[in-house]
């Protein structure tokens, strides 16, 4: 066994990103697609910590910090907005959600 | 050796299987992001979610990172998924009616193929991202790098003198969600539609 | 180190300018102080130009350069040759007494003020013309020229002659510099300056391209009121007496000859041609249609068009030194006539038709003297100022070609037709009208000026020439003038004599009956032949069927295919379809569809960065 290096964590980080996308094109809940977005996010500030870690910096570190204040207001918001969406349209599902067009 | 992302960059050696707890808990993050995704009960999801936020965390460890790793389980995986959950309870949905239609289906895995590949191919192939050797020097990537410490007094010391103005602009970012969500959460008045 | 007189040159040509900015921002309604400033201007730079012309006879020069485009150099400065050391003198001359003939003669107008500035901006622009060292600045002052022009013909701008005329005088001199324009752009693309000095420097192997010559003399065409451009001089009668004196006698149509002469050596032996047989043309014809004019401002227009016509021809014969000479004394004296012209109307109360007037010689004795003297030295009577000039150019015509020699004779005869049934039928015989009856001499402004242009230049300076001559700077000028007076040869002599005898002749012909052109009344049909607007009513004819024509078809390509296929199919129609195809396949409202766009476009990015 030799220990990990960056490219491991990046494979990782990698790997949960593209999960995280699949689930926003694929699901229609809006809830889930919420939660694969932030599936996204994390995945990012694990790569930035593992940059933080193999560059011996601790500027990557300071930003997954500020990365996560970031997410937990937008999802506050988002949360907020799908509130009101289900109030007004009675549901979440993506696909009745289709007025606007043209 | 750069860390840069750059095509000259030597190819790396064939890798070998690394360190028994990161493949753990990588298999365990990943077997979580997939229920995520894949489960059709809203509340499946959630525990998915959080589930890989742990595995995310417990990386986040292996790496050193401590106060970030408490930081992630308190705040993400506590806070913003409770958040979730309390919301998916609320609006009491329904399930994701029926399998998908294979068109979808299709669609979703010929996606996710195409993502992993191409970064599979990004880390392991194109030699963008080589191995550090032992005690080497990284390069100087910023004009005041701060230097890798473990402690949370660090954070604390760095946010407050050279990451001031984010903070600080964080904070009112947090304001402006609350006010935000405040307004967005009123009830319309009376007689409007 | 010979001296510098670029300073005095400098006071000469904006003097006026200063002028004219000074009238139109505070003077406009002081009419007597705008009088006042214009005329003590005027004769503040005849007396600066007199100075130039007699200390020196080295030429001046002087360049500015106001920007470099390209290697190409474009600037402004002084060319002061003899030629323009004469001009200056003249035009500033003629000007100054003109400007106080207008004292008098604009004495009741309410709006002096705006005429006294234009006249303050007119000679700012001719003398802007006079002085320039290169085509541009000719070509900018030339503009000036023909803004001052229009200004002043509408002086009376709410009657609709005047205003018609100016636009006329401007449209027909825009045509002419559009030649002008292409000529300077064509003389850059080929010998990359617009200097005269360095022009003049070049002398290139083949000669100079014969387009370079006919282009620039488009200019020439318009504002000398050549053939076919001659339209508009008659018209612009319209104006007030002192600014055709001024404009259309003596300077404006003047500065296309002097500009000829100026760049006589970029002319090939068939452009001159061409000038030549047009001028001694409208020579012969113009002089022809003066005699069936009433109107005897138009009648002078007449004349003044044949003498344009002189010029050309002196032009064409290859002698500009001529055509400048006769330039200068044709200023004089039609300056003169053209006064003595405005002298009448105004002693008739405004009444300008010549059969109403009659026997003003004993009612007006000094304008009649100065008018008859202006007008032997426009029979170029020997001696007289309009001899030396005149009859040495039908001199050149005879050596050159026998053809020309006779359209300039037929002109000569002409002249003295048309000069002495003038002179009959305002002057002498019974008064035609009441106006005619009560008219009265005019004050001084306006009888000194007609004294001194008409009797001591139009006359003693013709006797006094040849003495004068060795003694002053006018060595340019000198060798015709010796020539005449000297050599005077047999068939100018003989034209001459023939055209003073049918002269006498015309005398007593209109004197037969009172009140009446006898030719009208014995020869209607020749009359009316020389009456008709020939030019005028083909130009009309080409507006009203061809080019009207012409402008409809365009217009109704333009509807169809610029409006119709262009804007409505192509610029309308296409993105219409475009919009309404992408917005039946991309704005379907659905989210998943918008994220997978927004994630393919994200990734198509991705891939095109780093696959750099």
């Amino acid at each position: 066994m030799e220990s990990t290096t960056l490219a491991h964590h990046l494979l990782l980080a990698g790997l949960l990103f593209a999960v995280g996308l699949t689930g926003v094109l694929l699901r229609r809940n809006l809830l889930v697609v919420t939660m694969c977005l932030e599936l996204m996010l994390a995945a990012s500030t694990l790569a930035m910590v593992a940059f933080s870690r193999f560059n011996h910096k601790m500027d990557g570190a300071i930003f997954v910090f500020f990365v996560i204040t970031v997410a937990a207001a937008e999802v506050a918001v988002g949360l907020a907005l799908i509130v009101a969406l289900y109030r007004r349209r009675g549901t979440i599902q993506s696909d009745a959600l289709n007025t606007l067009r043209d | 050796m750069p860390f840069v992302l750059s095509k000259d960059s030597p190819r790396p050696t064939v890798p070998t299987m690394p360190d028994g707890l990161f493949t753990f808990f990588a298999a365990l993050t990943l077997g979580a992001a997939l229920l995520l995704v894949l489960s059709r009960n809203a509340v499946t999801s959630a525990m998915g979610m959080i589930l890989a936020l742990v595995g995310i965390a417990a990386d986040f460890f292996l790496l050193d990172a401590y106060f970030l790793g408490v930081l992630q389980v308190l705040v993400y995986a506590g806070a913003v998924m409770v958040l979730f959950l309390f919301i998916i309870m609320l609006l009491d949905t329904d399930d994701a009616t029926g399998s998908y239609p294979w068109k979808t289906a299709a669609l979703g895995l010929a996606t996710f193929f195409l993502l992993a590949a191409g970064v599979i191919w990004l880390f392991h192939w194109s030699g963008a991202v080589s191995p550090t050797p032992a005690g080497a020097t990284p390069p100087e990537l910023s004009a005041n790098p701060a230097e890798f410490t473990t402690a949370a007094k660090s954070f604390g010391r760095l946010l407050y003198t050279k990451y001031l103005l984010p903070l600080e602009i964080a904070g009112f970012l947090l304001l402006v969600a609350l006010v935000g969500v405040v307004s967005l959460s009123k009830d319309a008045p009376e007689g409007q539609a | 180190m010979p001296p510098d007189f670029s300073s005095l040159v400098h006071w000469i040509l904006f003097l006026p300018l200063g002028a004219a900015l000074f009238i139109a921002l505070f003077l406009r309604r002081a009419g007597t102080l705008a009088a006042g400033l214009s005329t003590g201007v005027a004769f503040a730079i005849a007396a600066l130009a007199l100075r130039l012309l007699t200390v020196t006879s080295a030429d001046t020069l002087w360049h500015v350069e106001l920007a470099k485009l390209g290697g190409i150099s474009l600037g402004f400065g002084y060319l002061i040759d003899a030629n323009a050391r004469l001009m200056l003198f003249v035009v500033s001359f003629v000007a100054a007494w003109i400007h106080l003939f207008s004292v008098g003669y604009m004495q009741d107008d309410d709006a002096r003020g705006r005429f006294f500035g234009g006249l303050s901006i007119f000679m700012f622009s001719i003398l802007g013309i006079v002085v320039a060292d290169n085509l541009l600045m000719t070509f900018v002052f030339w503009e000036l020229v023909g803004f001052s022009s229009y200004m002043l013909i509408a002086h009376y701008f709410d009657k609709d002659d005047a205003a018609e005329a100016s636009k006329k005088a401007f449209i027909v001199n825009r045509l002419g510099d559009l030649g002008f324009i292409l000529g300077i752009a064509f003389c850059l693309a080929h010998h990359g300056t617009l200097n005269f000095a360095e022009l003049g420097a070049l002398k290139p192997v083949a000669g100079w391209p014969w387009l370079l010559g006919a282009l620039l003399m488009c200019g020439f065409i318009g504002k000398s009121a050549q053939f076919p451009l001659h339209v508009w001089l008659t018209d612009a009668m319209a104006g007030p007496t002192p600014v055709s004196a001024l404009i259309h006698a003596a300077t404006m149509v003047a500065a296309g000859v002097y500009f000829m002469a100026r760049i006589s050596f970029l002319m090939t032996d068939e452009v001159l041609g061409f000038i030549a047989i047009s001028g001694a043309g409208m020579a012969a014809l113009a002089g022809l249609c003066a005699l069936a004019q009433t109107d005897i401002k138009k009648s002078l227009a007449y004349s003044t068009l044949a003498h344009l016509g002189i010029m050309g021809c002196a032009i064409g014969l290859h002698r500009p030194d001529l055509a400048v000479l006769h330039m200068a004394m044709h200023a004089f004296f039609k300056a003169t006539l053209f006064l003595g012209a405005g002298s009448v109307i105004h002693g008739c109360h405004h009444e300008q038709d010549m059969l109403k007037m009659g026997g003003l010689a004993r009612k007006m004795p000094v304008t009649a003297a100065t008018f008859i003297a202006a007008t032997l030295s426009n029979c170029a009577v020997p001696f007289l100022a309009g001899w030396y000039s005149k009859d040495a150019i039908i001199e050149a015509a005879h050596h050159h070609n026998l053809y020309l020699f006779a359209l300039l004779a037929l002109a000569a005869l002409a002249t003295c037709l048309y000069s002495a049934r003038m002179v009959r039928l305002v002057f002498f015989g019974p008064a035609n009208s009441a106006a005619a009856e009560h008219a009265h001499e005019s004050p001084w402004t306006m009888t000194t000026p007609l004294v001194v242009l008409g009797l001591v230049f139009s006359v003693a300076a013709g006797f006094a020439a040849p003495a004068l001559i060795p003694a002053s700077a006018l060595a340019q000028v000198a060798a015709p003038l010796h020539e005449m007076a000297f050599h005077a040869t047999a068939p100018a002599t003989l034209v001459g004599g023939l055209a003073l005898i049918l002269g006498a002749f015309a005398f007593r012909y209109y004197g037969r009956a009172a009140g009446v052109d006898s030719l009208h009344a014995d020869l209607p049909r020749v009359y009316s032949l020389l009456e008709f607007r020939w030019m005028d009513t083909f130009y009309g004819w080409v507006v009203a069927s061809v080019q009207r024509r012409v402008a409809e078809f365009i217009a109704f390509l333009d509807l169809l295919l610029i409006n119709g296929v262009a804007v409505r199919w192509l610029g309308a129609g296409i993105p219409a379809v475009i919009g309404y195809l992408a917005g039946r396949t991309l704005h379907r409202g659905q989210t998943r569809l918008y994220a997978l766009s927004l994630v393919a476009g994200t990734l198509l990015l991705a891939w095109y960065f780093l696959a750099r």
